[in-house]
C-alpha cells in the first residue's frame, strides 16, 4: 500500500485542493451565516404568514439536489452573462444553501427564547433592538451554535460539489491524480482522511458544547 | 429640451458602441484569448507530472492565440462545463474535442471540422473480447453525452442484452475498465490508444475498431458571432495547409492523418 | 439582457422520460432508506452491547459517515471497491453509498433519542421479567423511534437529494442522470435542469407531508 508513486508534489496539489474546500467553505459559510441571521429575524419578526414567500423560497434551496442547484445557478449566470467565475458561482449557490438551513436554525433558536422572559425585558423598558441584543441574542446563540457547527461541517463536505463547476477542491484534486497516477484507493483513502482530519475536531467541539449547554444533562 | 437630446444621443452611442465591436474585436482588443479545453482526455487535453495543462487541444489554442496576435489562456473545463463557459463569457472558443452534432448546433456555432476520430474498442483482456461484435451481451461503457457513449448506447439497445454505462469523465471510463467494472469500451481510437500506451492501466487493450462513422470534431464559440466563426473557419483550414496540423498530429497522435473532408458535400 | 431563447417545447418533450427517472430516484431513495434503518438500529445495539470491539465498530462507521462527503462515500463504493476486484453496478454503489451514509446519521440521531427515555424505565421492564431484547423491543425502541421520527423525516429528504450524485459513478437511469444525459446531448443546460428542479421539489414536497400524515396517525395520543 505504501509502494506509491505519489510524490510530495501530488500531496501538495491535494493540500491546495483542500485549501480550496475551505476557503468556498468559509466565503459560503460567513456570507450564509449573515443572510441566515437576518432572514430568520424577519421570519420571527413578521409572523408566518406575511414570511410565507420567503420561507417558499428558501425551502427550494433545502428541497432540490445541491449539484442541480449548482449547474442551474451557473446556467443561470451564463445566460445572464453575469460572467462569473466558478469561484463566484459556487460560493454564491453555497451561501444561499447554506442562509436557507441557517434561517431554520436562528427561528428555532429565537423561538426557544421564552416569550415571557422577553416580555419582561420590554417591561424594564428594554426597546426591541435592546431586548434582541441583551436577552435574545445571549440566549438564542447557545440553543443555536451546536446546529450551527452541524450546518457548517455539512457545507464543508457537500462542497464537494463545486468540482463539477471546474474547481479544483479536493475531490476533484485526488481525481486528477486517480487519472494519473491510477492508484484509486490509496489516493482516495487520503482524501478522506484529510477531509475527517478537517472536520472530526470541529464535530467534537459541537459535540463538548451541546454536551455542557444542555440544560437538562 | 437640449438636454434631452444630448442625453438620447449618449444613450445611443452607449448602446451601439459595444454592438459595433464584435467577440473577434474584443479578443484582439484585450490581448488574450480564453480557450476552454477539457484536460482528462489524453492525447487531446491532460495535465503533465507538474499539474500543468499539455496535449493536442492545448497546442492548437495556442496556435490560433498566435494567428491572433494576442496570448493564450487555457480555462480547464471538464465536459459538462464547456458550454455554461462559453456562455458566460468565461471563455471565447472551445477547442475540446466537441462532436458537432445537430442537436448541439441549435445552441452554439461550431466551425468547420478540426480534427476527426476512428472510433475503437478497447476491452478488459479478462472479457474475453475479440472484435466490436464481441461486446454483445457485455457490460460497457462510455463517457456521457459524446458521440460515442450515443452510437454505442443505441446499439447496446439494439442488442437487446448487456449493459451500457454512461462516465461523466474519459478518465473514470477507463479505471472502470480496467477495474473490471465494464467489460469494453468505445472511445476515440487516439484517446484509446494514448491511455492503453501510458502504462497505468494494466490488463486493457485495442481489440479492434468500432464501425461507427467518423467523430468530426469543431471549434465552438457563440451561436451568432459570424466574423469569429468565419476566423476560425479559415483559421483550421491553414492550420491544414500549412501542414502545422499533421505537425501537432505526428506529436501528439502518430499514424495516418485523418482526413478532415466528406467527399460529395460542400464544407 | 438575455441573449438566450429559451427552447422549453423541446426540453418538455423529454418530461415522460424524465418522471421515469424520478421513480428510479424515489426507489432508490425508499431502499436505501430501509437498509440504513435496519443499520442504524444495528448500530445502535452494538453500541449499547458493551463490546468493545462492536461499540468501536459503530463508532468508526458513524464517525466516517458524518465527517466525509456522500459523494466521496458513493465514489469510494464504487471505484475504491473496485480497486479489490468488488464490482458493485452503478444502481448498487450508490445505493450501497447511501445507506452506508444514512446508517451512520440516524444511529447518532437514535443515541440523541435514547437519551430521552430513562433508563429506570428499561430497569422497570426488566424487574417486570422481560428479557433484555424484550425491554428493548418493547419499551426503549418505539418511544425511541417516536421521539426520531423528525430527524428520521428529514434524513428521507437528505437520501432523495443524495441519489443525485450517482451521476459520478455511471448511473442513468435516475433523475439527474437522465436530464445530465439529456443536457450532454443538446447543451441546454438551464432548461433541463430546471424541470428536474421542479420534479425534485415536488418529491421532496410529498414525502415529506406522507411523513406528516403518518406521524399523525401513528402518535396521536
Amino acid at each position: 500500500m505504501f509502494d506509491t508513486a505519489m510524490t510530495a508534489n501530488d500531496l501538495l496539489f491535494l493540500l491546495k485542493g483542500a485549501g480550496m474546500t475551505l476557503a468556498v467553505t468559509g466565503v459560503s459559510v460567513a456570507a450564509g451565516t449573515l443572510m441566515g441571521v437576518i432572514f430568520g429575524v424577519i421570519r420571527v419578526q413578521i409572523g408566518p404568514w406575511w414570511a410565507a414567500p420567503l420561507t417558499f423560497l428558501l425551502d427550494i434551496f433545502r428541497s432540490v439536489p445541491l449539484l442541480i442547484q449548482l449547474v442551474l445557478g451557473n446556467a443561470f449566470q451564463s445566460i445572464a452573462k453575469l460572467g462569473w467565475a466558478p469561484f463566484t458561482t459556487s460560493c454564491v449557490i453555497l451561501s444561499l444553501y447554506t442562509a436557507a438551513y441557517c434561517t431554520e436554525i436562528v427561528r428555532g433558536a429565537i423561538d426557544s427564547v421564552p416569550p415571557t422572559t422577553r416580555r419582561a425585558a420590554r417591561s424594564l423598558g428594554m426597546t426591541w433592538a435592546q431586548d434582541m441584543r441583551f436577552i435574545v441574542a445571549p440566549l438564542a446563540t447557545r440553543i443555536a451554535l451546536p446546529s450551527w457547527i452541524g450546518l457548517t461541517l455539512g457545507v464543508m463536505k457537500d462542497s464537494s460539489l463545486v468540482l463539477w463547476l471546474g474547481l479544483i477542491e479536493l475531490l476533484r484534486a485526488s481525481q486528477v491524480l486517480v487519472t494519473r497516477l491510477q492508484e484509486p484507493l490509496f489516493i482516495l483513502s487520503i482524501c478522506g482522511l484529510i477531509y475527517f482530519l478537517l472536520s472530526f475536531p470541529i464535530a467534537r467541539l459541537g459535540g463538548y458544547l451541546e454536551k455542557r449547554w444542555s440544560p437538562n444533562d | 429640451m437640449k438636454t434631452k437630446v444630448l442625453a438620447l444621443a449618449a444613450l445611443t452611442t452607449a448602446l451601439a458602441g459595444p454592438a459595433l465591436a464584435d467577440k473577434l474585436d474584443d479578443i484582439i482588443s484585450s490581448g488574450t484569448l480564453r480557450c476552454a479545453v477539457v484536460l482528462d482526455f489524453p492525447p487531446m487535453g491532460s495535465r503533465d507530472a507538474n499539474n500543468t495543462p499539455v496535449g493536442f487541444d492545448v497546442d492548437y489554442c495556442n496556435d490560433l492565440a498566435a494567428a491572433l496576435g494576442v496570448t493564450a489562456e487555457i480555462v480547464e473545463t471538464p465536459f459538462p462545463e464547456r458550454i455554461p463557459a462559453l456562455m458566460s463569457g468565461r471563455v471565447d472558443v472551445g477547442v475540446a474535442s466537441t462532436s458537432d452534432t445537430l442537436e448541439r448546433a441549435k445552441t452554439v456555432g461550431m466551425s468547420v471540422p478540426y480534427f476527426a476520430f476512428e472510433m475503437a474498442v478497447t476491452s478488459n483482456d479478462k472479457a474475453g473480447i475479440t472484435s466490436f461484435e464481441g461486446m454483445k451481451g457485455k457490460t460497457v461503457g462510455a463517457t456521457a453525452g459524446t458521440f460515442e457513449a450515443i452510437a454505442l448506447e443505441k446499439q447496446v439497445k439494439e442488442w437487446g442484452e448487456g449493459e451500457f454505462r454512461p462516465y461523466q469523465t474519459q478518465a473514470d471510463v477507463f479505471l472502470a475498465l480496467s477495474q473490471g467494472q465494464i467489460d469494453a469500451t468505445v472511445s476515440t481510437s487516439t484517446v484509446a490508444q494514448a491511455n492503453v500506451k501510458t502504462g497505468n492501466f494494466p490488463g486493457i487493450s485495442v481489440v479492434g475498431k468500432a464501425p461507427f462513422d467518423t467523430d468530426y470534431v469543431a471549434l465552438f464559440t457563440n451561436r451568432e458571432e459570424y466574423g469569429l466563426i468565419n476566423y476560425l473557419n479559415l483559421f483550421v483550414n491553414q492550420q491544414v495547409r500549412t501542414g502545422r496540423y499533421a505537425e501537432l498530429y505526428e506529436k501528439w497522435v502518430g499514424g495516418d492523418l485523418p482526413d478532415l473532408t466528406v467527399s460529395g458535400v460542400y464544407r | 439582457m438575455f441573449n438566450y431563447t429559451f427552447h422549453w417545447n423541446q426540453a418538455l418533450k423529454a418530461l415522460p422520460q424524465m418522471l421515469d427517472g424520478a421513480l428510479v430516484t424515489l426507489k432508490i431513495a425508499l431502499l436505501s432508506m430501509a437498509i440504513g434503518l435496519a443499520f442504524a438500529l444495528l448500530l445502535t445495539l452494538f453500541r449499547l452491547s458493551g463490546s468493545r470491539i462492536l461499540s468501536g465498530f459503530a463508532r468508526t462507521w458513524i464517525e466516517i459517515a458524518r465527517n466525509t462527503p456522500a459523494l466521496f462515500q458513493i465514489y469510494m463504493a464504487h471505484f475504491g471497491l473496485g480497486s479489490f476486484g468488488i464490482h458493485l453496478s452503478p444502481f448498487t454503489a450508490l445505493l450501497a453509498g447511501i445507506a452506508f451514509n444514512n446508517a451512520g446519521y440516524l444511529a447518532e440521531n437514535f443515541r440523541g433519542a435514547l437519551k430521552a427515555i430513562p433508563d429506570t424505565q428499561t430497569r422497570a421492564g426488566r424487574s417486570l421479567g422481560m428479557s433484555a431484547i424484550q425491554a428493548f423491543r418493547l419499551i426503549v425502541l418505539p418511544q425511541m423511534l417516536r421521539v426520531a421520527f423528525l430527524p428520521i423525516t428529514n434524513q428521507m429528504v437528505w437520501a432523495i437529494l443524495m441519489t443525485s450524485l450517482g451521476v459520478t459513478v455511471g448511473m442513468n437511469t435516475d433523475l439527474a442522470g437522465v436530464t445530465q444525459e439529456l443536457n450532454a446531448r443538446s447543451f441546454r443546460t438551464f432548461e433541463f435542469f430546471a424541470i428536474a428542479a421542479v420534479i425534485y421539489y415536488a418529491i421532496a414536497k410529498v414525502v415529506t407531508l406522507a411523513a406528516r400524515l403518518i406521524a399523525w396517525r401513528m402518535f396521536r395520543y
